[in-house]
C-alpha cells in the first residue's frame, strides 16, 4: 500500500467482525480506545471488545451489557493486520485471548456424540 | 476516552455556535497505526447514521463535512469545542 | 455442463424449499375466500422476494458478509440489537408454526397424539441437523416439497374458468368486503417476502465463497427458484379457489388442505399432498431454525456455519438448539398453528423495513459494493419494493384487529 489511507472510525471499523490469523471469526469491534486526545493528536489505542464494553453503546448496550456473561479484551492496535470489510488481527484468536466464549460453549456442545 | 464517548456530542465553536454533532471521526491509517485527523460533522442526518459512504474512498469514509482536528480546543465527553471561524467542508 | 446440472439441482430444491406454512395457509385462505382476485398479489410478493434476495446475495457475494453483519455495522450497536430481538421473535413464531403444521401432518399420516408428534417432530428436526450434511438435508427436504406440484395437477383437473384465472393477474380491487381483500394482500405478500430466507440464503451465499463471478447465478437463483416457487402458490390458490368457494368450506385446518388434492385425484393426491406438506415445512422449519442461529452469531461475531461441525461454532449450535427448544414450548401450550402462522406472517412484515432498509442502503454504497453497486433498475425495483414495504408494515396490525384476521 502505498501512504496513509483515510478511513472513518465508525463507518469503516466500529461494529465491523473480527477475523485473527488463521480466518476464524472471534468477536466484533464493540469500542475503540483513544489516546493522546487532550494533546491534540489523538490516535486509536486498541480495540475493546466484550459485554462489560457494551455498557458505552447506548441504552440498549447498558441492558445487554448488564444481561451478558464475559470479559473485557483489548487488543492493543498494533494487532491489526489489515482492514477490509473485517478487521484482520495479526495472531490467533487463542494467543489475543479472544473467541473465549466459543471455547466455552465446546465444551458443552461435545457431550453430545456426533459432534 | 473511547470512541463512543465522542458519536454524537455536540460541537461549537469558542464563542457558542453550534455546528451540530459528531457523526463520526476521520483517521489516517498506516501499517503501524491509526490517528484521528478529522472531525465529521453536521446535523441529525439519517443517512449518515445508516453509513453511507463515499465512492473515492474505495472505501470507507462518509460523504462529508469535515472539520480538521487542528481546529479542535477542546474535547471531552461533555462536547467538542473548535476555533472560531471554523467552517466544515 | 456440470455446473449447469448443479445449477439445476440446486433450483428444484429452492422450489420445493419456497413454500413454507405461511404460503399454504395464506394462498388456500385467500383462494377460499376470494377465488382468483389475489393472483396478481402472489405475483407483486414473488418479484419483491427475488428483488430483496438478489441484493443480499450480491452484497453477500461482494462484501463477504451476510445481512445481519451489514445491519450491526449501519445500525450500531443499539438499533441493530433491536433489529435482531425482533427478527428473533418473528423467527420462534415462524419455526413454532411451522413445527405444529409438522406435527398435524404426521398426526394425519400416523393417528398419533398431537403433542406427542411435536416432540417427536422437534427432535427429528434436531437429531437431522446434528448429523446429517447439510447437502443431503437440501436435497431431500426440496424434492420432497416438490410433491406439492400435484396441486398444479388438482388445480388443472378441477377445471377452473381459466377466464377468470387470468383476470386475477390483473391488479384490481375488490368490490365487496374491501377490509378483508387488504388483509389478504398484507398476508400474501407477507407470507411471499418471508426474510428469514434472506438471511439463510446470503449465509450461504458467504459460506460457499461466493466471488462478484458468481452474480449471474445469484441472479437466476432468485429469479427461477422463487418464480417457479410462487408458481406453486398460484396452484394452491387455483385449486382452493376451483374447490372451496363453490362449497363454502373456509380452510382453517392443515387437512383442509390437503383435501385440495384428494377431491380431484383421490387417495393418491392426498398422499403426495400430505407428504408435500411435510417436507416443504419441516424443510422450512430447519431454513427458520438456522436463520435464528445466523442472526444471533452475525451481529455478535461468534462463528457460523451450515456445514461446519457442531463443535467448529459451539454458540452457533446452542443458538438453533435453543431456538427449537423455544418453539417448542410455544407449540406445545396448543396454540392453533393456522393462527400462530397468521400471527407470525403479519409480525414478520412489521419488522421487514428493519432489515430492507440497510440492505437497501448498503447495496447502494458504491463504497462497499464498487460497481456491483444498484443501478437504476435495481434501485427502480428496490424503491418500489421500499414503498410497498412500507405500507404494508404500517397497515399490517389494524387491518389484522379490524378484520379479525381475515374473518371479517
Amino acid at each position: 500500500m502505498s501512504g496513509p489511507e483515510e478511513l472513518d472510525l465508525g463507518l469503516g471499523i466500529l461494529d465491523h467482525q473480527l477475523v485473527d490469523s488463521e480466518g476464524r471469526r472471534c468477536g466484533n469491534v464493540d469500542d475503540l480506545e483513544l489516546e493522546d486526545v487532550r494533546e491534540g493528536s489523538p490516535r486509536v489505542a486498541a480495540i475493546l471488545t466484550g459485554p462489560p464494553v457494551w455498557g458505552g453503546r447506548g441504552r440498549l448496550g447498558r441492558l445487554a451489557s448488564a444481561v451478558a456473561r464475559g470479559q473485557t479484551v483489548r487488543i492493543p492496535w498494533e494487532e491489526v493486520e489489515k482492514i477490509d470489510s473485517a478487521v484482520h488481527l495479526r495472531r490467533t484468536a487463542r494467543e489475543l485471548r479472544l473467541g473465549r466464549g466459543d471455547d466455552r460453549a465446546r465444551r458443552w456442545v461435545k457431550w453430545v456424540p456426533g459432534s | 476516552m473511547r470512541l463512543s464517548d465522542l458519536l454524537s456530542i455536540e460541537v461549537r465553536t469558542e464563542s457558542g455556535e453550534r455546528l451540530g454533532h459528531v457523526h463520526d471521526l476521520r483517521g489516517e491509517l498506516t501499517s503501524r497505526s491509526l490517528k484521528v485527523n478529522g472531525l465529521c460533522v453536521g446535523g441529525w442526518g439519517l443517512l449518515e447514521r445508516l453509513g453511507v459512504g463515499s465512492p473515492e474512498s474505495g472505501g470507507r469514509i462518509h460523504i462529508h463535512d469535515v472539520v480538521p482536528w487542528s481546529a479542535v480546543v477542546s474535547a471531552s465527553r461533555r462536547g467538542i469545542v473548535v476555533r472560531d471561524g471554523t467552517k466544515p467542508k | 455442463m456440470k455446473r449447469l446440472f448443479e445449477v439445476a439441482l440446486g433450483i428444484l430444491a429452492a422450489i420445493g424449499g419456497f413454500v413454507d406454512i405461511g404460503d399454504l395457509v395464506f394462498n388456500v385462505e385467500a383462494g377460499a375466500k376470494f377465488r382468483y382476485q389475489l393472483l396478481w398479489v402472489v405475483v407483486v410478493g414473488v418479484v419483491g422476494i427475488i428483488v430483496y434476495s438478489e441484493m443480499c446475495g450480491r452484497v453477500a457475494a461482494v462484501s463477504k458478509r451476510a445481512v445481519f453483519d451489514a445491519i450491526r455495522e449501519r445500525l450500531g450497536f443499539g438499533l441493530g440489537l433491536g433489529a435482531l430481538v425482533s427478527s428473533q421473535v418473528v423467527n420462534l413464531m415462524t419455526l413454532a408454526a411451522e413445527v405444529g403444521g409438522l406435527a398435524l401432518v404426521l398426526q394425519l399420516l400416523s393417528g398419533l397424539p398431537y403433542r406427542a408428534l411435536i416432540v417427536l417432530g422437534i427432535a427429528a428436526l434436531a437429531v437431522v441437523i446434528w448429523v446429517a450434511p447439510f447437502e443431503w438435508i437440501e436435497r431431500i427436504f426440496g424434492y420432497g416439497g416438490l410433491t406439492l406440484l400435484v396441486f398444479a395437477v388438482a388445480a388443472i383437473k378441477l377445471h377452473p374458468g381459466w377466464g377468470s384465472v387470468a383476470h386475477g393477474f390483473v391488479p384490481h380491487v375488490s368490490s365487496s368486503d374491501r377490509l378483508v381483500y387488504a388483509y389478504f394482500v398484507v398476508g400474501l405478500l407477507g407470507a411471499a417476502m418471508t426474510p428469514y430466507e434472506v438471511y439463510f440464503y446470503s449465509s450461504g451465499v458467504v459460506e460457499e465463497g461466493w466471488t462478484p463471478k458468481d452474480l449471474g447465478l445469484n441472479r437466476t437463483n432468485a429469479m427461477i427458484g422463487y418464480g417457479l416457487g410462487g408458481f406453486l402458490s398460484f396452484a394452491l390458490m387455483i385449486t382452493a379457489g376451483a374447490l372451496f368457494l363453490p362449497l363454502g368450506i373456509e380452510p382453517q385446518l392443515i387437512g383442509t388442505v390437503a383435501l385440495g388434492a384428494q377431491v380431484p385425484l383421490g387417495t393418491i393426491g392426498l398422499i403426495l399432498a400430505l407428504v408435500g406438506i411435510l417436507f416443504a415445512v419441516g424443510g422450512a422449519a430447519i431454513d427458520t431454525c438456522f436463520s435464528g442461529a445466523y442472526n444471533a452469531a452475525q451481529y455478535f461475531g461468534w462463528e457460523w456455519g451450515k456445514y461446519r461441525r457442531p463443535s467448529g461454532a459451539p454458540r452457533f449450535t446452542i443458538a438453533w438448539v435453543v431456538l427449537l427448544v423455544l418453539a417448542l414450548l410455544v407449540i406445545i401450550t396448543g396454540i392453533d398453528p393456522v393462527m400462530l402462522t397468521e400471527y407470525a406472517v403479519i409480525f414478520s412484515v412489521v419488522a421487514l423495513p428493519l432489515t430492507y432498509i440497510p440492505i437497501l442502503l448498503v447495496a447502494n454504497d458504491k463504497s462497499y459494493m464498487g460497481r456491483y453497486a444498484n443501478g437504476k433498475l435495481a434501485n427502480a425495483f428496490g424503491l418500489f419494493y421500499l414503498v410497498v414495504i412500507l405500507i404494508v408494515a404500517v397497515s399490517a396490525i389494524p387491518l389484522m384487529v379490524i378484520t379479525h384476521q381475515g374473518q371479517g
